[in-house]
């Protein structure tokens, strides 16, 4: 409000605004002017063409081939780089086990490629405790002094004459390197290598051995097939190959003349019980008793496939008379909670709808009895002729790695490869075990049957990833020197006495080929598509590096495979292609798969499809049991024993892990945290999920902070109502938890794993998940 | 009667204090636009639930002050009316402050306040269709008028202001319904969807202008040692009761009908939700309710106290129905797909009050106040005080 | 664009390949609690039913490029505006940031940046432009106080118009290419002959909210 208070003319009034009709004329004139006059450039220069897509002078742009690690997947795929940095991923089209396609971690792996908080030079504790919550004050060393100090110590381990001290730790590392990890283990004299196989798929593998002698998980032909059922399966987030389940799924829903159904039988609403046809709630526990349930109805009717089951099998007439007796479908619907017509109806569907395929999955796998579950869904399949058939399961071919020189032994190797291994795999404790690595932190604790002096872990996070994260914790303290191999600090890397740098799976030389599920093997090459960051060598370096430090045997098994990792890798795989060819294409694929090799398939001591497990009998009676005529060697179901009372404990923990927990023993990238749980809608927590009916019994309400306590420990989280968990169980997802490192998962969540109680299915020495009892409570 | 307006003296310690503190607001009203526009909009409320928050409301609000007060002007300029001859130029001084106050409240809003000039590139750059850019023109012919129509009344020339006064009073009414049309058209947003919803506006504005012109000249008359005639306040008075009601009107048929089907999900929220508070005790209590019952109680009504009260009421209220249209408008989860829609997506959203919106939006009104401040200082607002009105009030307060 | 619910498995990639394709910065737990988190593309799951007759959808939502979109109705400045393929455009450059288009948007597919984005993580040197050029590119850097939204990556249909590719075919938006179970398609929804039309014939099919009639070019096929 400009105002004058000048006196102008006589003619106007004191205090009055100064503004004469002229002078307003003029100043609109002006101004009228002035947006006439700017109104036209100022619209031209706003014109919404964009001009022409400018890149920088200096533009470097190239497509790397290498393949995945963020899941057992490992999944072929093209890395753009422009200007040295990395910043898109795609799949590799060449890659048939998903047909290129990849799933969303591998996106994601730009940031854990970038991760700020990854270690860039070995670092070793000057804390003299160690705990979950101390701080290890890490001081960085030179590599020099790293390695010197860890070949050191693994010298004089062996010159000791106690190579058999030394555990090895391998968590999710490539297939090259774990092949130079056994290789390195196998010369060195320690039995003591232990993988994370023992917390995921062993019960899988066991049941399938006492099935066809085949010791791996299922592989499966989703191309052809009509009919799933699924036993607790997390087929969209958890079973691997990720993604080729994605890939498929879209395949055999849509893309082919008959529309797959798919039968999900799990206790929770889960993602995968979301999109298949039929949601099955099921006891949790009782998928053995279901699926020979199932059996019953099958056999009953004379729905089997007469055929195979006449020419291609041993043991039938025991498995009928068996199950005809003890698995009658209206038992089994009290056992299972299913109603019987229920039962009936799925069976028929499934033997009648051809092919068809049963899937077993963690949730029926990780139980006591674990085993005899996948044997019982493994004999589904054969009763309705869907072995290594269009359609059926198939049994995954092994590529042909360029044979290598055999480990050279000298006497103290001999003798610690004779020792008794820590885990007790194969041992009268769990007789068909190839590792058991959730027996280790007893083992540790209890020194038997032997100390521990030292230990190295690659990439593994078990005190994460394990059952009762405290006594892995009690365990890797009694460690008196672990070195921890990895990218960044995860939980279990709190505890060890030196880190070294690794780089993550974007920088480094290796060949990979995924977990069985194809049929076909595929091999694809790991290239660095970056420079390393920071200080991090490779693993495959780190091994290299180490064993030309420790003279003798393991210098010599390390002599002749080529200096380094790639050279390695180059040498290996010239069984497949021309080097600069798989540079190119980064995916070797083998031979097409050959279905019905009955032949040649069945590893038994009949040679065929066994419904009484000839391969345990004789493994059993190796260790000097007698095998209890009528269950044991067949698959049955046994009750489930659970860990904490009823009426203390009234209700059942089942965690599950969804498609963006990263396997890596991190979780530290915000896309993945941001959007965790797409059922949930929630991102950067992990609730525990409550029946509404549940919820209000015990007077919580949505977002109540609640503790969830079993009898091995509480964990704290917040209540979510959900319609999709039955009224006697609590569900909370694997992944989160974190407390050793990372801004963007330190703190977040709970982990489940604290207080999951140890149990194993005995045979196959497969941990438990979903056994332990709890009671929850606010906060 | 020829009227006569004088400024006021500024010589006061009072006077002298509060410009001093209007002062030092504006210093803070600069801060914490800068603030803002350095950071981010991340230290206010806002989010992308509830993209419009305490500016945005303020800005509707001093909008419909300012129509209502415009229209209230015109009962002296266009229909000669002796009785509010006192508050005439007070009224259209209060209409261009509390523009451009407006004004201001919506630039700071945008997120890019340096662009403003966008929103004037009349039919070239700006698409027209859109309510805000149609607005733009309603906003610049209203300020131009006003100032012409406060010239003219300075200049003393009645009937051209009279003239000018009509126009202005049908384009204030254009703007304020236009503003109502920002929301009222939007189809998605049930709270907002409504062909009422200009028209409520309306009532508001006048329910509110009225309001705070009774509020401020009986404050402004009573600190400056003028006399004010209840007549006029009670004549307002009856003004207001009048609209209220039709408000009343307004408010109930457009709840009733977004009652009745389809999408009632919105709507049950405003009655029930986080914000029910804002709906029934800001809006229907103390905008509609409770100045209702003291503009008819018969004690009440007779006294200019009772009328202030009411007036201080609808001001406070009707703030409280913008808020209550803004806030739970955009709060209410939008239903993409019938079902509940889990997690955040699913919930409404949550409008906290953080310190520097607050503190933004106080700091603007304190400069507007500072600007009327100003304005009443070095320009012939107020009727000119008469030794009779000094005399008058000293009577009054020896006799209290 | 088609999205086959049938096929698609839930799994985010879509999401996920935006946000790489896109240069969009990640949130925080803070920014989620808060709304604040910028998605172009989000995965929302609605629930029917009680235990054990629930039903969980899961929809991918990005922007549905709408025929008659009601942003562009309301926007002052004319920085989202339909381009003659139909893709409903975001300029940055005029864009003001008074939010109106957020408020009118049916579907929540736009976001405001609340923030500055630190530029070093997200300096993208093979996307244009830098700062001087004109243009629908909010980086380099990212301009805090506007709003973005999906823009069916219109850097890929133009970059392969250019090539001379076949746009449906060859070149797709992020979302479409990542997609493992190949549930998206892309294409043109004029020509009878193409991919879409065939599925679109094929199947029962709907849109969201249908009721406000926007059309929206993002179509859904039943389960």
């Amino acid at each position: 409000m400009k105002n004058s208070k000048e006196n102008r003319s006589t003619n106007k009034k004191k205090n009055e605004i100064g503004l004469t009709r002229r002078r307003f004329l003029k100043l609109s004139g002006v101004t009228g002017a002035f947006i006439w006059t700017t109104h036209r450039p100022i619209g031209q220069l706003d014109s919404p063409l964009a001009s022409p897509l400018q890149k920088k002078a200096q533009y470097e742009e190239k497509w790397v081939v290498t393949s995945c690690l963020n899941c057992q997947g490992r999944c072929g795929i093209r890395v753009k780089v422009v200007n040295q940095k990395a910043i898109n991923v795609t799949g590799n089209p060449h890659s048939q086990v998903s047909e290129g396609k990849i799933c969303p971690r591998a996106h994601i792996g730009l940031q854990v490629l970038y991760d700020p908080e990854r270690i860039i030079s070995p670092l070793k504790r000057t804390s003299s405790e160690k705990g979950k919550q101390i701080d290890p004050q890490w001081k960085p060393i030179s590599w020099d002094q790293a390695l010197e100090e860890v070949s050191r110590n693994l010298r004089n381990l062996r010159e000791g004459l106690r190579p058999h001290h030394l555990l090895l730790f391998s968590g999710l590392n490539s297939r090259s390197s774990e092949d130079l990890i056994s290789r390195f283990a196998e010369a060195y004299g320690t039995p003591n290598l232990v993988t994370g196989e023992g917390l995921d798929w062993e019960a899988e593998r066991t049941g399938n051995w006492m099935a066809d002698g085949h010791f791996d998980i299922c592989a499966y032909d989703l191309d052809q097939t009509n009919y799933i059922l699924s036993f607790g399966a997390d087929l969209l987030e958890s079973t691997p190959p990720v993604s080729r389940w994605l890939r498929k799924w879209g395949k055999f829903r849509r893309e082919k003349s008959i529309r797959t159904k798919v039968v999900e039988i799990q206790p929770r609403y889960s993602l995968t019980a979301s999109k298949s046809d039929e949601w099955i709630p099921i006891n949790p526990g009782t998928d053995g008793a279901l699926a020979m349930g199932i059996a019953h109805i099958i056999i009953r009717e004379e729905l089997f496939d007469h055929r195979f089951i006449n020419e291609w099998t041993f043991g039938f007439k025991q498995y009928r008379e068996m199950v005809l007796q003890n698995y009658k479908p209206e038992v089994v619907s009290k056992m299972t909670g299913i109603p019987a017509e229920t039962i009936y109806r799925i069976a028929r569907e499934f033997a009648q709808t051809r092919p068809a395929l049963a899937i077993p999955g963690k949730g029926a796998l990780a139980w006591p009895g674990g085993s005899s579950v996948g044997y019982a869904i493994r004999c589904l399949n054969a009763l309705v002729g869907s072995i290594d058939v269009l359609g059926g399961i198939l049994y995954q071919e092994q590529p042909e790695y360029r044979a290598i020189p055999k480990v050279p032994s000298d006497e103290i190797t001999k003798k610690g490869l004779k020792q008794s291994p820590l885990d007790f795999r194969g041992t009268d404790r769990f007789p068909a075990s190839r590792v058991v690595t959730n027996q280790i932190p007893q083992s540790l604790i209890e020194r038997k049957p032997y100390p521990i002096e030292m230990a190295i872990g690659f990439n593994s996070n078990f005190n994460m990833t394990a059952p009762n994260s405290r006594s892995w914790e009690e365990a890797l303290k009694r460690i008196p020197f672990y070195v921890h191999v990895a990218p960044f600090i995860s939980e279990m890397a709190q505890f060890a006495d030196l880190l070294l740098p690794s780089t993550t799976y974007l920088e480094e030389w290796g060949y990979d080929h995924s977990s069985s599920g194809a049929g076909f093997a595929e091999v694809r090459i790991k290239q660095p598509v970056i420079k390393p960051i920071g200080g991090s060598k490779s693993i495959g370096d780190i091994i290299f590096l180490l064993a030309e430090r420790i003279p003798g045997v393991v210098a010599e098994a390390f002599n002749g495979i080529g200096n380094c990792a790639e050279e390695f890798v180059r040498l290996r795989t010239s069984s497949f292609l021309p080097w600069e060819e798989f540079l190119k294409k980064g995916v070797w694929k083998g031979p097409p798969y050959q279905y019905k090799k009955y032949s040649t398939l069945f590893h038994t001591p009949s040679k065929k499809f066994e419904f009484v497990s000839g391969n345990l009998r004789a493994l059993l009676n190796k260790k000097g049991r007698a095998v209890r005529e009528g269950t044991e060697i067949l698959p049955h179901y046994s009750r489930v024993r659970w860990l904490g009372d009823e009426s203390q404990f009234p209700l059942i923990l089942f965690p599950y892990q969804p498609l963006l927990t990263f396997e890596n023993g991190s979780q530290n990238y915000p896309w993945a945290q941001e959007i965790f749980l797409p059922m949930q809608g929630v991102g950067w927590t992990s609730p525990a999920e409550v029946n509404p009916e549940t919820a209000r019994s015990l007077n919580l309400r949505e977002h109540d902070r609640i503790w969830i306590e079993s009898p091995f420990g509480k964990i704290q989280t917040y209540v979510k109502i959900s319609e999709g968990v039955p009224p006697n169980m609590v569900c909370i997802p694997f992944g989160q938890g974190h407390t050793s490192y990372g801004k963007w998962q330190k703190g977040i969540g709970c982990n489940p794993n604290e207080v999951i109680g140890v149990d194993f299915d005995l045979l196959s020495g497969q941990s438990a998940f979903f056994n332990t009892r709890v009671k929850i409570y606010k906060a | 009667m020829e009227m006569n307006y004088s400024t006021i003296e500024g010589t006061s310690k009072g006077y002298k204090i509060l410009i001093v503190f209007l002062g030092v607001m504006v210093g803070v009203f600069i801060t914490s636009f800068l603030v803002a526009y350095l950071k981010g909009q991340q230290v206010w409320g806002v989010s992308n639930i509830i993209p419009w928050g305490q500016l945005i409301t303020f800005y509707i609000y001093f909008i419909g002050l300012s129509a209502g007060a415009i229209i209230i002007s015109s009962l002296s300029y266009v229909f000669r009316r002796e009785t509010y001859e006192a508050i005439g130029r007070l009224a259209v001084f209060m209409g261009i402050l509390l523009m451009i106050g407006a004004m201001v409240f919506v630039m700071v809003d945008l997120g890019r306040p340096e662009k403003a000039w966008r929103l004037f590139m009349y039919f070239y750059l700006n698409n027209m269709s859109s309510l805000f850019a149609i607005n733009s023109i309603f906003y610049t012919g209203y300020i131009t008028l006003m100032l012409i129509y406060l010239w003219l009344i300075f200049e003393g020339k009645k009937r051209l202001a009279a003239i000018i006064g009509t126009i202005d009073v049908l384009w204030a009414i254009a703007v304020h319904m236009g503003t109502g049309a920002i929301f009222g058209l939007i189809g998605n947003r049930e709270i907002f969807f409504s062909p009422i919803k200009p028209f409520e506006f309306l009532m508001a504005a006048l329910t509110s202008g009225t309001s705070l012109i009774i509020l401020i000249s009986m404050v402004t008359f009573k600190l400056t040692r003028r006399m004010i005639q209840e007549e006029l306040i009670f004549s307002l008075g009856r003004f207001l009761t009048t609209i209220i009601v039709v408000l009343l009107i307004t408010v109930f048929v457009d709840k009733l009908t977004h009652l009745y089907f389809p999408n009632r999900e919105a709507t049950l929220y405003l009655f029930t939700g986080d914000y029910w508070w804002v709906f029934w005790i800001f809006q229907i209590g103390m905008g509609i309710g409770f100045p209702l019952f003291l503009l008819t109680y018969p004690k009440t009504k007779k006294s200019s106290r009772g009328v202030l009260l009411a007036a201080l009421s609808v001001v406070i209220g009707v703030f409280g129905e913008r808020a209550a249209l803004v806030i739970p408008g955009t709060a209410h989860p939008q239903p993409f797909f019938p079902g509940t829609i889990e997690g955040p997506w699913g919930e409404p959203g949550i409008f906290p009050i953080t310190f520097w919106e607050s503190l933004l939006s106080l700091s603007i009104v304190s400069f507007i106040v500072l600007l009327f401040v100003l304005g009443l200082r070095y320009l012939e607002i107020l009727p000119e005080r008469k030794t009779e009105d000094t005399r008058a009030l000293l009577n009054l307060t020896a006799k209290e | 664009m088609v999205i086959d619910l049938d096929k698609c498995t839930g799994c985010q990639a879509c999401t996920i390949a935006c946000k790489v394709e896109n240069n969009i910065p990640h949130g925080s737990p803070e920014e989620q609690r808060l709304r604040r988190e910028i998605y172009w593309h989000k995965t929302i799951a609605v629930s029917r039913g009680k235990f054990p007759h629930i039903r969980t959808e899961i929809l991918p939502m990005p922007c549905m490029q709408c025929e008659h979109p009601p942003c562009v109705t309301v926007c002052p400045a004319k920085a989202t505006y339909r381009r003659e393929d139909g893709i409903i455009m975001q300029s940055y450059r005029r864009c003001i940031g008074c939010k109106y288009c957020m408020v009118a948007c049916p579907y929540g597919a736009r976001s405001f940046n609340y923030k500055a984005q630190e530029t070093k993580p997200y300096h993208r040197q093979d996307e244009p432009p830098n700062q001087k050029s004109w243009g629908p590119w909010p980086f380099p850097t990212r301009t805090q106080g506007v709003v973005e939204k999906c823009t069916f990556c219109f850097h890929r249909i133009d970059q392969g118009i250019k090539e001379g590719k076949k746009i449906g075919i060859e070149v797709v938006p992020a979302c479409v290419e990542a997609c493992p179970s190949q549930a998206r398609t892309f294409g043109d929804l004029d020509d009878p002959q193409s991919q879409i039309s065939r599925l679109l014939a094929s199947r029962s099919s709907f849109r969201l909210r249908e009721e406000l009639a926007t059309h929206p070019k993002v179509i859904y096929l039943s389960r």
